[in-house]
């Protein structure tokens, strides 16, 4: 018997949807196997009755054994339909970064409500000032909440995009019944480029300014990008990305790597709950890079991570003491 | 080094929080030793600080004095051996290095730099690591506390 599947998508690009398309040729084996009941960015599947016949108050998905949510939470329309979907499902799984830790618009966590509805409706050179929307539209929340936050999400696929692999990894793990993890183990853990010794020194470079690598050269001759100078979020990042199953022989490489770009991050903290920014602050100073060098350091190190309360506005500065 | 030498106590105007705490990371070779000397040559300091004895200073991640000052702490104090004396050679010199790197988060975090300080106190130096205390705990007392205290 096919396992039921239902999608939701939240706060969301549409990129991670295009993921689970970029299964491939693995996917025509998966999907006798599965069943989509619910999947908005494919079916038209209405909330309340599929001529507005239902209760108004209450989101109805079918009941599924499988539910994906992607994206994070930004109105109260998605937080509702983020408990409807764990009502209806046995099991949740979270596919992406938004959804398992805020993602990109998370970022506007650094702001309160009111400061980007100032920036976005009237702030803005380019704007034509107008009043802040809010007829017919759900609310916004306070801030960004990635899924976790507001309820049980059994397991979680980050990635911006995830790696198709990992998503067949997982469904395939659901289907037959045995759990699905990832490892405790950063992006440099499996990363295959040469280290040569630790103190970089010198000046941060920016990701395009004369990285020295051989295309297609065995991976041992390339150096590190961390030691070239370059920002690479590797040592605080979950690693995963190069795919958990590799045909023999193949070395695993992460993503952004293998694409001569180093880490962004985008796979969240290697263990639950830690704050990227600050490990990375630490890692940068360790081996010698200089810290003050890091544009926008909040942005830039939790650019995927800013729900679950990493990214906040910060509390108001008391005027200067007199000297 | 007499017990005036050490300084002024503070105007009471000025003490915005009369009750702070302040998590001292103290290295087992030098400032530890150094604070017991404090002690048994009965030196007075405030009773705010909570010495942690850390085997370097080296050792203290900026993951650990971030963690201190946003689940409570008012300030957040790491002391260790002189530049020279680190008995395991260099692990004052990246103590250093990662104290810039904890100062430049302060910011981010939207905390005020006088909630972090960095010392060298070495064994013999009991009335300097009493000095450095008042001053950073007086430092404390003249802001407001910490934000991200709870209950």
């Amino acid at each position: 018997m096919a396992a039921k599947v239902a999608e939701e998508w939240l706060n969301i690009c549409g990129g991670c949807e295009v993921s689970i398309l970029d299964i491939g040729d693995a996917l025509l084996d998966l999907l006798p196997q599965l069943e989509f009941v619910h999947m908005p960015v494919l079916m038209d599947h209405k909330y309340h009755g599929q001529t507005g016949e239902g209760d108004p108050h209450k989101i109805e998905i079918p009941a599924a054994d499988v539910g994906i949510i992607s994206g994070g939470i930004r109105n109260e329309k998605e937080k509702a339909v983020a408990l409807a979907m764990r009502n209806s499902c046995k099991t949740l799984i979270t596919l992406g970064s938004c959804a398992c830790f805020g993602g990109i618009p998370a970022m506007a966590n650094m702001w309160t409500l009111e400061e980007m509805y100032e920036k976005v409706y009237r702030g803005s050179k380019t704007t034509e000032k107008s009043p802040t929307p809010n007829k017919d539209l759900p609310p916004l929340t306070d801030r960004v909440y990635a899924v976790d936050e507001a309820v049980k999400v059994d397991v979680a696929i980050p990635g911006c995009p995830p790696s198709p692999d990992m998503i067949k990894e997982a469904l395939t793990c659901l289907l037959t019944g045995k759990p699905f993890t990832l490892p405790e183990k950063s992006v440099c853990d499996e990363c295959p480029t040469k280290r040569e010794k630790k103190a970089a020194g010198g000046d941060i470079k920016r990701p395009l300014d004369g990285m020295t690598f051989k295309q297609n050269a065995p991976w041992e001759e390339t150096r590190c990008y961390m030691e070239q100078g370059y920002l690479c979020l590797g040592p605080v990042t979950k690693s995963g990305c190069a795919g958990q199953t590799t045909e023999a022989g193949e070395a695993k490489v992460p993503r952004c790597i293998k694409g001569y770009m180093p880490c962004r991050g985008c796979f969240g903290p290697v263990k639950k709950g830690a704050n990227p920014l600050v490990d990375m602050m630490g890692a940068i100073s360790s081996i010698g890079l200089k810290p003050e060098q890091v544009a926008d350091r909040r942005a830039l190190l939790s650019r995927y991570v800013g729900g679950q309360g990493r990214l906040k506005p910060l509390p108001a500065k008391p005027a200067p003491a007199k000297k | 080094m007499s017990q005036q030498a050490l300084a002024k106590p503070l105007d009471p105007s000025e003490i915005q929080n009369p009750d702070p705490l302040v998590v001292a990371f103290c290295c087992n070779w030098c400032s530890y030793t150094g604070a017991d000397l404090a002690g048994t040559s009965r030196l007075q300091y405030p009773p705010h600080a909570r010495i942690i004895r850390v085997m370097c200073s080296g050792m203290v991640h900026p993951n650990l004095v971030i963690d201190a000052l946003t689940k409570g702490a008012d300030g957040v104090m790491i002391c260790g051996c002189h530049p020279g004396d680190c008995h395991y050679i260099d692990g004052n010199l990246k103590t250093e290095k990662r104290a810039e790197a904890i100062k430049l988060m302060l910011e981010d975090f939207g905390l005020e730099p006088e909630r972090f300080r960095l010392e060298w106190v070495s064994a013999s130096e009991g009335p300097r690591f009493a000095q450095v205390m008042q001053e950073m705990i007086d430092g404390v007392k003249r802001l407001p506390p910490s934000s991200y205290k709870t209950g």
